[in-house]
């Protein structure tokens, strides 16, 4: 009986143990849990892509801006902390799509040192968090988890299968049935107001602009098929915009949205023998994006 | 949008925006930001397969019968400093034609 005891106390110690092995305590083990550098040995062209990508910068915003300071700063907003030491992974509802992996995969202490390093503006710091080829050829490639489960350890998900895949860990790529189709990326680029949250949080409405205003209109495009043109037969993971690179940034807005001026001169007779001289500007602007713009 | 007379003297200057506003649907008040966000109460953003048409009128002073008008279309980054010129379109109109 005594051993039992014994046993049983040692097992109340150890599953804990056992599973909070599993979650990173700090940002290096976070960084390193999810760590995709090894991917560049054989796909260069896909990860020179994503290094330049917004995904390879997801909490540095654009131009290295750290948007998310103020969910550190007492008062800021209704999620932050009284100090930086407090913060916990419920101070950052922004998880949810800027650091996914955090949700199952890291400890408090990982917002603590979030928070901390957003304070001191240690974007050196910050810069290692980053949405992984991992994060979505494996952590977000499955949304059917209760038919086709949860995404397995060590394998990736892809287009297409590959039996043998030459990695250490991740020696298998299954077939995602959706990592193609807009659901894909609906995951994050929302649908509006996010509710489960203690408070509101509403980000990116993109996905539900392109269900309700594109897809209703007749659209039949995917995210991908625009914001993934194959570049040489593969996919770009580039996902323009890349808000950094103005001039090219510039050329895509062209491209997608059309402005056409008319304009006319003429004299309005505002009453008898009162002209007034006046011009008209006639503008029409169409886009032919698959959301409405501006949206994230 | 600016209309000017050929010296380059401004005699006009009109503007729209086109973007979702949001408030926390606690007060009135327009926010930025989505973790104080709550819900779009507004919404003039351009919308996939329609046309966004807009007429903009400008009263020339006396004596002034031809203006140069600019249009241009941005693309304002959450912050008027990060802009994108997307388009610039200069039109000379006249009274006389």
């Amino acid at each position: 009986m005594k051993f039992l005891k014994l046993l049983l106390v040692l097992l109340f110690i150890a599953v804990p143990l056992i599973s909070s092995a599993e979650k990173a305590k700090t940002i290096d083990e976070l960084a390193k849990m999810f760590d995709s550098s090894r991917c560049k040995t054989c796909h260069a062209e896909i990860y020179s892509q994503w290094e330049k990508s917004h995904h390879a910068r997801p909490l540095m915003g654009v131009r290295g801006g750290l948007m998310l300071t103020p969910l550190a700063m007492k008062g800021a907003t209704p999620f932050s902390p009284d100090n930086p030491q407090k913060a916990t992974l419920k101070t950052f509802p922004c998880f949810k799509c800027h650091l996914p992996q955090a949700i199952n995969y890291a400890e408090d202490s990982v917002a603590v040192e979030l928070a901390e390093a957003l304070i001191a503006k240690d974007s050196a710091k910050i810069g290692k968090l980053k949405i992984t080829c991992i994060v979505c050829h494996n952590e977000k490639a499955i949304v059917h988890k209760l038919q086709d489960g949860n995404p397995e350890k060590g394998v990736l998900y892809g287009t297409k299968e590959v039996a043998s895949h030459p990695d250490g860990t991740f020696k298998k790529v299954k077939k995602s049935a959706i990592i193609n189709k807009a659901v894909m990326c609906g995951q994050c680029h929302g649908l509006g107001p996010n509710l489960e949250f203690d408070n509101p949080v509403q980000c990116a409405n993109l996905y539900g602009s392109y269900l309700h205003n594109y897809i209703s209109s007749g659209g039949t495009q995917t995210c991908q098929d625009c914001h993934m043109k194959p570049v040489n037969g593969k996919a770009d993971h580039l996902i323009t915009p890349n808000w950094d690179d103005i001039p090219q940034t510039t050329e895509l807005l062209k491209n997608a949205i059309s402005l056409n001026v008319e304009t006319l001169g003429y004299q309005w007779l505002l009453k008898a023998k009162t002209y007034v001289p006046k011009v008209v500007v006639n503008t029409k602007i169409t886009t032919t994006a698959g959301h409405r713009i501006p949206d994230g | 949008m600016t209309a000017k007379t050929p010296d380059g003297k401004e005699i006009g200057k009109q503007s729209k925006h086109y973007h979702p506003q949001a408030t926390n649907e606690k007060d009135e008040k327009m926010l930025y930001g989505a973790q104080v966000k709550v819900a779009n109460i507004r919404d003039t953003s351009l919308q996939p397969m329609k046309t966004k048409a807009e007429t903009f009128e400008f009263d020339l002073p006396e004596g002034v019968r031809t203006v140069d008008v600019t249009v241009s279309l941005i693309y304002e980054l959450t912050n008027p400093e990060q802009r994108y010129e997307i388009h610039k379109i200069t039109k000379k109109v006249s009274l006389d034609r």
